[in-house]
């Protein structure tokens, strides 16, 4: 019989002091994910795909105006809103905490995308196209999505399942890169970030994966729209911002 | 008089006994194409006729069997990746540069891949086991897991999925690998089932 797999619980932590906004992880996110390129007229239409983007605020006046980064990426919901709404059981959430899209159940409501606060679920309005001298630059682990299926980032669970085959047929835990008593995992914007702003790691292995353990306990930690109770798998670091003052919210 | 539900009458007014004709072809088709024999169970043709036989044949006492090569001693890569792969063709000319044939056909089909060679390009063999675009598949874990289970070599569990290779002059599908069979396999082994360990 097959052994039981490790109970997993994957989770990404984005320090957004370190962001610089360079967009080096949605180009890696397009790449390893056979993201379709966007063009102007798509972003017009709200219809461009991106697993991930930077978000852009400007905070203050003229001449002391401060650019704000803040990566998105799907949260991976603990409870997420996205599932319950599909009528063919095309999203759900398996036990490594993944908020999973099935594809080939998909049939393309777009009740899931409707019902996400956090827009990062995204329909394919066309089939998807590339010119002819980035054909060989698709990622055969990754499925070319066609017209009519909705799709978000998976955590590059294409990157954790070959770490996890890695693992079994060298004996070698699975962990944080840059061990060579483990097989390192990360995924495609992880592996791009060049300032460290994005770690991903396994809640329940803190042993293999100790950055993530201690920065998600971190006393600047918090999560987007937490107020609705999504529990989600992606947890925020607060700018450090030194200059800033003391507000009091809610007062 | 008796209540008919206009669902059976209206085709049969409008198209009368073609109607039932045109309906009967179509459950045909389509029972067929769901029970019968999957697409590519005659096999593809090659462009050469590569006989599996000859290679992965038991040997006889006589010396007219095959030369018992074990599966992977060509294709490769079938404990270290996903895909098992298909041998170079330098690694066929290891042996054809001095094996020529002893049969006329024999002679003619190893020139081919001599001419191959020569050439420097590669043998554009057709695919007769193809997994839909969103089934990820990797052969590694799958020959591990049987091998150890049934405690033989890795090349002997290849016929779970493959069949028996060794007596195909040309090679065939032997299953459907619709999902119902994956699935029926991982439960027996208690693999896992989630959606994500293959679709993605």
């Amino acid at each position: 019989m097959v052994t039981p797999r490790r109970d997993r619980k994957w989770q990404f932590v984005v320090d957004m002091d370190r962001c610089s906004g360079c967009q080096a992880c949605v180009v890696a996110c397009q790449a390893e994910n056979n993201i379709p390129i966007n063009s102007e007229a798509q972003f017009n239409q709200h219809r461009a795909v991106e697993w991930i983007r930077i978000e852009r605020y400007w905070e203050g006046e003229f001449p002391n105006v401060k650019a704000r980064f803040l990566p998105v990426l799907c949260q991976q919901c603990g409870n997420a809103p996205c599932e319950p709404v599909c009528p063919v059981y095309a999203t759900y959430h398996n036990n490594e905490g993944l908020n999973v899209q099935v594809y080939n159940r998909c049939v393309g409501t777009r009740y899931c995308q409707n019902n996400c606060p956090y827009h990062i679920r995204f329909f394919n309005f066309w089939e998807p196209v590339w010119p002819e001298s980035l054909r060989n630059q698709l990622n055969p682990d990754v499925t070319v999505r066609s017209r009519g299926i909705m799709e978000k980032c998976t955590f590059c669970v294409q990157r954790i399942r070959r770490a996890e085959l890695d693992a079994a047929r060298t004996g070698k835990p699975v962990g944080e890169r840059g061990s060579e008593q483990e097989v390192g995992l990360q995924p495609a914007c992880v592996q791009a970030c060049p300032t460290g702003t994005l770690v991903f790691g396994d809640l329940n292995d803190p042993e293999h994966f100790p950055t993530l353990a201690k920065l998600v306990k971190h006393e600047r930690r918090f999560r987007l729209l937490e107020s609705l109770g999504t529990e989600p798998n992606v947890v925020y670091l607060k700018k450090v911002d030194l200059e800033a003052k003391e507000e009091v919210h809610g007062a | 008089m008796p209540r008919v539900r206009p669902s059976i009458v209206v085709p049969l007014v409008l198209f009368g006994g073609g109607g039932l004709a045109v309906l009967g072809v179509a459950v045909f088709f389509l029972a067929n194409a769901w029970f019968g024999v999957p697409v590519g169970a005659q096999g593809p043709v090659q462009p050469i006729a590569f006989p599996h036989t000859v290679h992965a044949g038991a040997p006889a006492e006589d010396g007219t069997g095959g030369l018992g090569l074990s599966c992977t001693f060509c294709h490769r890569n079938v404990e270290q990746g996903a895909a098992a792969t298909v041998p170079a063709v330098e690694q066929c000319m290891f042996c054809h540069a001095a094996v020529g044939g002893t049969t006329e056909t024999a002679q003619a089909e190893i020139q081919k891949l001599r001419d191959t060679a020569k050439v420097g390009e590669p043998i554009l063999w057709k695919r007769v086991y193809r997994l839909p675009d969103h089934v990820q598949f990797v052969h590694d874990v799958h020959v591990r897991l049987l091998s150890q289970q049934q405690g033989v070599t890795p090349s002997e569990t290849c016929s779970t999925c493959h069949g028996q290779v060794e007596t195909m002059i040309k090679v065939t599908q032997v299953r459907s690998l619709k999902m119902g069979d994956c699935v029926d396999c991982h439960r027996q082994y208690t693999a896992p089932t989630d959606c994500a360990i293959c679709h993605y």
